[in-house]
């Protein structure tokens, strides 16, 4: 009686260290996959970054300015070529002149 | 002796001879050869002194393993254990609509073992050549130390690639964070830069480190033979990035500033220059431009005096600039009105044996005439008639003397004397702005009050979240009445228009309204006669302000020096590109050069 119960606990026993044993390798295998997972994603904010950089250096006022200066022909806006509109849709005329302000002011 | 050596033979086995056979004797084997025969206490004796080393191995081990275990603790785990370090990641400094000023990213930096370095001459031609330096400089800079030796730090990705390309024994890479500066030299002297450890040395980057530079964390891991990480142990301290900081500048509006003092510093072949752009309604830095500048990327030529951000770190006399607050305070006091004649003849009057002087001779003037041609005599008649503390504390109102209130170093505090002890002459001087000193941020501060109905505006670098923006005009201190700060700003308007001192100051749509400034630079204890500065400072729109602009020039030496001629163009440009970026409605009437089509009818061709 004793004997088998013996037996039965030993093999028990053997089923469990082998269960401890492909818990732990598997843990060890995932621990590597997440630290790899880290890693890449890591790189990928890292990389994220250095696009936002790149993309406000290609953007900088001073290359706009002289890209659409140059390349596209373009001038910059006065209030002489500016129609003015209110968010409601309509037009908004530029305040007529004050009494005080000098007539020459727009002409120059 | 007799007793020693009858305990010995007891040992033995040998009976005690007193007593023979007392006690019966124990038989271990049949055999005559062991049949010595032993008495039981010896048997008890013998396993009492085994059980006894037993207990001090158990003792001692119980000793180590239990309860003085932490030295062979920590000794093992040394063996296997390694603590990472993690880096945080230096916060960005973005502007007001979140464009990048400055951002860090990783970088390889090449470090060498000089012991371990196996090179042929050939590969160390070409490191030298990819690292930037020549051999015999390499050779010096390898010779520093046996084990490590940087090569260069933060080089670029290709040149990194083509270093490893090389394959030399002893040269090794790390990452490191690299700052960069999207906006360049345009914005160097706000932002500032870090050294080589990433720490703030100038600008916003040393004003805000605290912030900026987070909090490094660590992890404990257990590798294997070749280094992987196979495990981590004990708790993680994550690694805290650095906040952004998010400033008040506009991109844009600091670049077209830069762009334009550079071209007039170019221009006038002048020493240096500055422009401050404030927005009063929301009481935010704009820009903040200085010339000369520097790339704050090139870490070569990070010293001397381009590093000075001049408009908050240099003072001077502010001259003519303090006339419409003199006269703001004659008005607030009801002691003149706009229209008061004020006689100015013959230009020129004598107070306790000093003569001022106007530049000419005017006649009879009304307060109004007295700002828009900038009449030393008219003034210092208005300011004789005030009490000196009285002044003082008018000119402390408006933040001269005073440090100005925001995070940046370096701000000064310019120099106003206490008022018991200025002579009568020096209140006339200070008058026209001679005998006290102001930085040109603080000059353009002490405008607000124009600009917003009567009130000193407290400036910031930070942007404003919407709620703050709404609780700013709390803050703000009433220094005069809204009905004479709107009477300066007519006699402001009048002063940049015909007839006034800077029409150049004009632009198209918007009106304007500033004082001009001109004067003979300080040298030792005299001014020297050659040597100008010309600044104007000046707000728009007239009718609802929204931005002042102050735009100073140091030694313009082409010709032309007066302040109307160098720095009112420069204002005209900025103002009339801040406020079309900012969306402002034009307040002047305008000639449009397009025609507006009603539907159904083609529009005109646009001429030029």
């Amino acid at each position: 009686m004793s004997v088998r119960v013996n037996l039965v606990l030993a093999v028990v026993l053997l089923a469990s260290c082998f269960w401890l044993v492909r818990s732990s390798y598997e843990s060890r295998r995932l621990f590597v996959e997440l630290e790899r997972a880290q890693r890449a994603a890591r790189e990928l904010q890292i990389d994220y970054e250095r696009l936002q950089l790149e993309k406000r250096v290609q953007a900088t006022p001073l290359r706009v300015e002289k890209l659409a200066r140059d390349k596209l022909k373009m001038v910059a806006t006065t209030p002489a070529v500016t129609h003015y509109v209110a968010p409601s849709g309509a037009w908004v005329a530029p305040a007529p002149p004050v009494a005080s302000v000098p007539a020459t002011g727009g002409a120059r | 002796m007799s007793r020693l050596s009858g305990l010995w033979r007891r040992l033995r086995g040998q009976p005690r001879r007193q007593k023979p056979s007392a006690m019966p004797s124990v038989r271990y084997a049949s055999s005559p050869l062991l049949a010595s025969r032993t008495p039981p206490w010896r048997v008890k004796f013998m396993i009492g002194a085994i059980g006894l080393g037993f207990a001090v191995l158990i003792g001692r081990a119980a000793w180590i393993q239990i309860i003085e275990n932490d030295f062979y603790l920590e000794q093992g785990a040394s063996r296997y254990e390694r603590r990472i370090a993690l880096e945080a990641t230096r916060g960005r400094i973005l502007d007001r609509n979140g464009e990048l000023l400055a951002s860090s990213v990783p970088a390889p930096s090449l470090w060498a073992i000089p012991k371990d370095l196996q090179a042929t001459p050939q590969q160390r031609r070409e490191l030298a050549k990819l690292l930037g330096m020549t051999v015999p400089e390499l050779d010096k800079r390898l010779a520093g130390s046996p084990n490590f030796v940087w090569l260069r730090r933060k080089v670029d990705d290709d040149v990194a690639e083509a270093v490893a390309a090389l394959g030399i024994k002893g040269v090794h890479q790390l990452r490191e964070a690299k700052r960069h500066y999207p906006e360049g030299e345009a914005a160097a002297h706000v932002v500032g830069f870090t050294n080589i450890e990433d720490k703030g040395q100038e600008g916003v980057e040393l004003a805000y480190q605290e912030r900026l530079s987070g909090r490094d964390g660590t992890r404990r891991v257990i590798k294997d033979r070749l280094g992987r990480v196979v495990e981590a142990v004990g708790d993680l301290v994550p690694a805290v990035d650095g906040e952004s900081v998010r400033l008040s500048i506009d991109a844009k509006v600091q670049f077209y500033a830069y762009q334009r003092i550079r071209d007039a510093v170019a221009e006038h072949k002048a020493k240096a220059g500055s422009v401050v752009v404030l927005d009063v309604q929301t009481g935010e830095i704009l820009a903040l431009a200085n010339v000369p500048t520097y790339r704050p990327d090139d870490r070569r030529n990070l010293t001397g005096a381009q590093l000075r951000n001049r408009a908050l770190t240099d003072t001077f006399e502010p001259g003519s600039t303090m006339k419409p607050i003199i006269a703001a305070w004659a008005l607030e006091t009801g002691r003149v009105r706009p229209d008061t004649i004020i006689s100015t003849a013959p230009g020129r009057m004598t107070l306790d044996g000093s003569t001022i002087n106007d530049a000419h001779a005017h006649g009879d003037l009304t307060v109004a005439e007295v700002i828009q041609k900038s009449s030393n005599v008219g003034t210092v008649k208005l300011a004789m008639q005030m009490q000196p503390r009285e002044m003082w504390e008018l000119f402390s109102a408006v933040g001269l003397g005073q440090k100005p209130q925001i995070d940046f170093p370096g701000a000064v505090t310019g120099r106003l004397r206490p008022y018991k002890s200025w002579r009568r002459i020096e209140q006339a001087t200070m008058s026209y702005g001679y005998g006290l000193s102001a930085s040109l941020f603080q000059i353009a501060q002490s405008y607000t009050i124009f600009a917003t109905d009567g009130e000193y505006v407290p400036m910031s670098l930070l942007a404003h979240d919407p709620v703050q923006r709404a609780g700013h005009v709390s803050r703000s201190a009433r220094v005069i009445s809204p009905e004479s700060a709107r009477a300066v700003r007519q006699m402001l308007q009048m002063a940049a228009g015909p007839g006034g001192t800077a029409p150049l100051a004009q632009t198209v749509g918007y009106s304007v309204g500033g004082k001009s400034g001109t004067a003979r630079k300080q040298e030792g204890r005299g001014y020297a006669s050659n040597k100008y500065r010309s600044w104007f400072v000046g707000i728009a729109p007239i009718s609802q302000p929204r931005i002042v602009v102050a735009v100073m020039v140091d030694e313009p030496s082409n010709g032309k020096y007066y302040g109307g001629a160098v720095a009112a163009p420069v204002f005209s440009q900025v103002v009339q590109q801040t406020l079309s970026r900012l969306n402002v409605l034009p307040d002047q009437a305008v000639e449009p050069r397009i025609v507006a089509s009603e539907r159904l009818v083609p529009a005109e061709v646009e001429s030029f």
